[in-house]
């Protein structure tokens, strides 16, 4: 790992980096907004107000 | 019966031999470190880990023939590590800021100390920080995710004795760290003063606690993780590998409490600001937002506006904030380009804080008569729009122009606290008084007029402090740079120095009245536990405010 | 797919920790791998020396008492610094430092080039009370320092470690160790030569706290204080003109 140059990892970090951050979003907003997540979402959205205070077994 | 006996009736026989077991480990492991540093200062905290495991397991030991348990653990929550949690976050909080309060006060009346080493300021100031980010805000985590993971799981911890191991091994971290200052045990990493054996010991307790959360959460009968679960997931994950990296060293000796970091001057900067910057991230802003998004809705009565900005908020805090370590290095010996990163990916991530900000705003848009009548909602909210504002302030500084000024200055300082105290801070106390009577299974808190009180008292230091900092550091930085027609610098440091002393007058004034409330809130709280009735019915974890007139 | 992928990594829940992790430590990776190649970057410094025993401890003293928390060691490039405190600090003067104390916040004033800028005499009456000679002054005063017999017999072992990281230290240094500390600041004894022969003759070699017969805490820190800034002239050679503080309202 040593033997790389300074130059190579710089222009590595520089370019690969922000293509990585532009994939990873792509896929989290495909994530959130997968039509059938709607409805995983709004029962986790309402389920912490249920009263119960017990495990389910 | 007392509480402790109630606690150490709820474990098993097996259990008891298990956790003095591990009291043993621990007692052995310090009793090691004395005898090896019986010559160094780190013998002392040999002796403090015999100490202290010895305690535990002589209450262990007394108990060991007490009946075994008969209810059925399965079908209740596991809620003795989440009060003990409690008890201990506040009296951190409450050591912590008087700590603040005494440095506070050391600057504006500098012969505040004894003739010694352990009372000056670069002494007591990690004791300070340490007390407050580890001692408040680290308990406070840990019992806020205990309570958080098991009911939006619905099911129980994973575990009898790893909960109290991670709850009391943690403590037993941040005492050998506190009382490591004040000895003269200390790196001087910002925010990582603690030395190796210390950071040894966390790593045991974190992956414990890593542990014991994955396989909670694994239990879990709801199909889908919550998302104040992936905030808390981010916490622990995150911070171990900050922890891991940002403080390998080697120490001089076993028997030695002295150790050099392998990371040699700018790789160590980096390295350190890297971890700083984190800590920030992914200690006092991902898990406590952990915290937001659960009690938040839980109090208002009222689902998160929207679920999906919380995921989008989530992966865009998890992936911002690991770049913008370097903006605390603008126009050092660093790179120049790793700094303009740093300063890019600073401002990119005021987009995600945002959205949290906002959804925790919007979640009580309609349910504002609440947020008027219940200080504990309204703890909440004000730490939201905290979060909202210090989120801002910190892109802000970022840029490095803006740097240029601010940096070294008691700007920083008050950005920091705007953020601590005002959103950290805020939102915990929120969240405990929700916490307290559901867990205590109390009606409600003792008083809601202490409440309000404690409320404004924080609000008042908060603004107090703050504004102190932003004048004196803008003041400070402007001095600094300001030239005569001439061409000659026109004040000596000094001359600032001398401008700043009745800001860090009114900087301790602000912290002294943010100290009264917690206190002021340790009274609610224990009169809550010792005079409240029990609720007659299982309230669940509903809000406990007095009904809402025009409700 | 994508959603296909996330609900797999969300049943287990170790997939979901992995997703945090490739989020997480890929900044960090990106951020930081390129500076293991740094020193391709930077600047040489072939005068530079390492610090002595006595300097060392005097560092560790500066470590131990948490000076960092008020004062940095990091002159930025920018042009007020450089008037008031010197060429601004190069990454090549801290290569020998661990932990760095570039520091973050300045209650005092930058000490990276504090050497020789005062008198030992200064720096000690300075430390026992600092409002004895600048009165408007709000640090603690360290006279304890003067009072704490200093120690030496871990020092072979500090060099030890530090060679095992990295800097260049001898054999011979790390033996001597103990005596070159005490000889650094005892002129007349016959410790003393060692040190220049070992460190270079740019070592200062002096009774820093005024006593020669016994060494003192006070003795390293104020030691270490005046070799602050002077380890190499690498900073006052050919480097560019420092900036002008940008103007915000610009």
């Amino acid at each position: 790992m040593f033997d790389i140059s300074h130059e190579t990892l710089v222009a590595f970090s520089k370019s690969w980096g922000l293509f990585y951050l532009m994939g990873f979003f792509l896929c989290v907003v495909v994530y959130a907004f997968w039509p059938s997540n709607r409805k995983r979402f709004d029962r986790a959205k309402t389920s912490i107000l249920e009263r119960d205070d017990k495990p389910w077994q | 019966m007392n509480a402790t006996d109630r606690m150490i009736g709820r474990l098993t026989s097996g259990e008891r031999q298990a956790a003095l077991i591990l009291c043993g480990l621990t007692a052995l492991s310090g009793a090691a470190l004395g005898l090896a540093g019986r010559n160094d200062v780190v013998g002392w905290h040999g002796l403090l880990m015999l100490l202290f495991a010895g305690g535990f397991g002589f209450l262990l030991m007394t108990r060991l023939d007490m009946a075994e348990p008969t209810e059925d653990r399965g079908a209740s929550y596991y809620d003795d590590p989440i009060k003990a949690g409690i008890v201990l976050a506040m009296a951190w909080a409450v050591f912590g800021m008087f700590m603040g309060v005494w440095v506070a006060a050391q600057l504006a009346w500098p012969d505040l100390h004894f003739d010694n080493g352990w009372s000056t300021f670069g002494r007591l100031r990690p004791t300070h920080t340490t007390g407050v980010i580890f001692g408040f805000g680290g308990n406070a985590l840990i019992a806020t995710s205990f309570h958080v993971v098991q009911r939006t799981s619905r099911a129980r911890l994973a575990g009898q004795v790893s909960p109290w191991f991670v709850l009391l091994g943690y403590n037993l971290f941040c005492l050998l760290a506190v009382t490591g200052y004040l000895l003269g045990i200390t790196q001087s990493k910002e925010y990582a003063e603690a030395e190796w054996y210390a950071d040894l010991w966390l790593v045991v307790v974190w992956v414990t606690y890593f542990v014991l959360y994955l396989r909670t959460i694994a239990r879990r009968r709801e199909p889908h993780i919550y998302v104040a679960n992936w905030y808390f997931m981010a916490f622990i994950v995150v911070v171990a590998i900050l922890h891991i990296v940002n403080n390998l060293a080697l120490p001089i000796s076993w028997g030695h409490a002295k150790s050099y970091t392998i990371w040699p001057g700018v790789q160590d900067a980096m390295v350190q600001w890297w971890y700083g910057h984190n800590a920030v991230a992914f200690f006092l802003t991902a898990g406590f937002l952990g915290m937001l998004y659960y009690y938040l809705p839980v109090r208002a009565q009222r689902p998160i506006f929207s679920y999906r900005l919380s995921i989008l908020s989530f992966w865009g805090i998890t992936f911002f904030y690991m770049w913008a370590g370097s903006h605390h290095l603008h126009y050092t010996a660093l790179p120049h380009w790793v700094q303009t990163l740093g300063m890019t990916f600073s401002v990119m991530l005021l987009v995600p804080s945002w959205a949290s900000a906002g959804n925790a705003l919007l979640t009580l848009n309609g349910a504002w008569h609440r947020v008027r009548d219940d200080a504990t909602l309204r703890f909440m909210m004000a730490a939201a729009v905290f979060y909202g504002l210090s989120t801002f302030e910190g892109s802000f500084l970022a840029i490095r122009p803006v740097n240029a000024l601010s940096h070294y200055t008691d700007w920083t300082v008050g950005h920091v606290h705007a953020g601590a105290l005002g959103w950290v801070a805020l939102i915990t106390f929120g969240s405990l008084y929700t916490l307290v009577p559901t867990l205590w299974k109390r009606e409600r808190m003792y008083s809601a007029a202490l409440v309000e009180v404690h409320f404004w008292l924080s609000i008042a230091g908060t603004l107090i402090y703050v504004f102190a900092m932003w004048n004196s550091g803008i003041i400070q930085g402007l001095m600094w740079r300001t030239y005569t027609e001439d061409g000659a610098l026109a004040y000596s440091f000094v001359d600032s120095l001398v401008a700043m002393y009745p800001y860090y007058i009114a900087r301790a004034f602000g912290g002294l009245l943010f100290l009264i409330g917690a206190v002021v809130g340790c009274y609610n709280m224990w009169m809550t536990v010792r005079a409240v009735p029990q609720a007659t019915s299982r309230t669940g974890d509903q809000p406990v405010a007095a009904a809402v007139p025009g409700e | 797919m994508p959603e296909f992928f996330h609900r797999k990594l969300e049943r287990s829940a170790i997939g979901f920790v992995l997703a945090i992790i490739a989020a997480a430590s890929v900044g960090g990776i990106v951020e930081i791998a390129p500076l293991f190649t740094i020193d391709e970057t930077v600047e040489e410094a072939p005068d530079m020396r390492v610090y002595t025993p006595l300097e060392l401890s005097g560092r560790n003293i500066y470590v131990r008492e948490g000076c960092y928390a008020c004062h940095s060691q990091m002159i930025r490039t920018l042009r007020d610094e450089v008037e008031r405190y010197g060429p601004y600090s190069l990454a090549v003067e801290s290569q020998y430092d661990r932990p760095m104390l570039w520091g973050s916040k300045r209650t005092g004033p930058d000490l990276a080039r504090v050497g020789g800028k005062y008198s030992d005499f200064w720096h000690v009456a300075h430390l026992i009370n600092p409002r004895d000679v600048v009165p408007e002054s709000n640090m603690p005063a360290y006279a304890f320092l003067a009072r704490n017999r200093l120690r030496t017999d871990d020092l072979s072992g500090h060099l030890r470690a530090q060679r095992a990281l990295g800097v260049p230290y001898t054999d011979e240094m790390i033996e001597n160790a103990g005596r070159d500390a005490y000889g650094q600041a005892a002129p007349d004894s016959a410790a003393a030569p060692g040190v220049t022969e070992r460190y270079g003759p740019a070592t200062t070699v002096s009774a820093f706290d005024g006593v020669a017969t016994q060494l003192t805490e006070m003795d390293a820190l104020v030691a270490y204080l005046q070799v602050l800034g002077r380890l190499t002239d690498a900073a006052y050679r050919d480097t560019a003109a420092p900036e002008e503080a940008p103007d915000p309202a610009e």
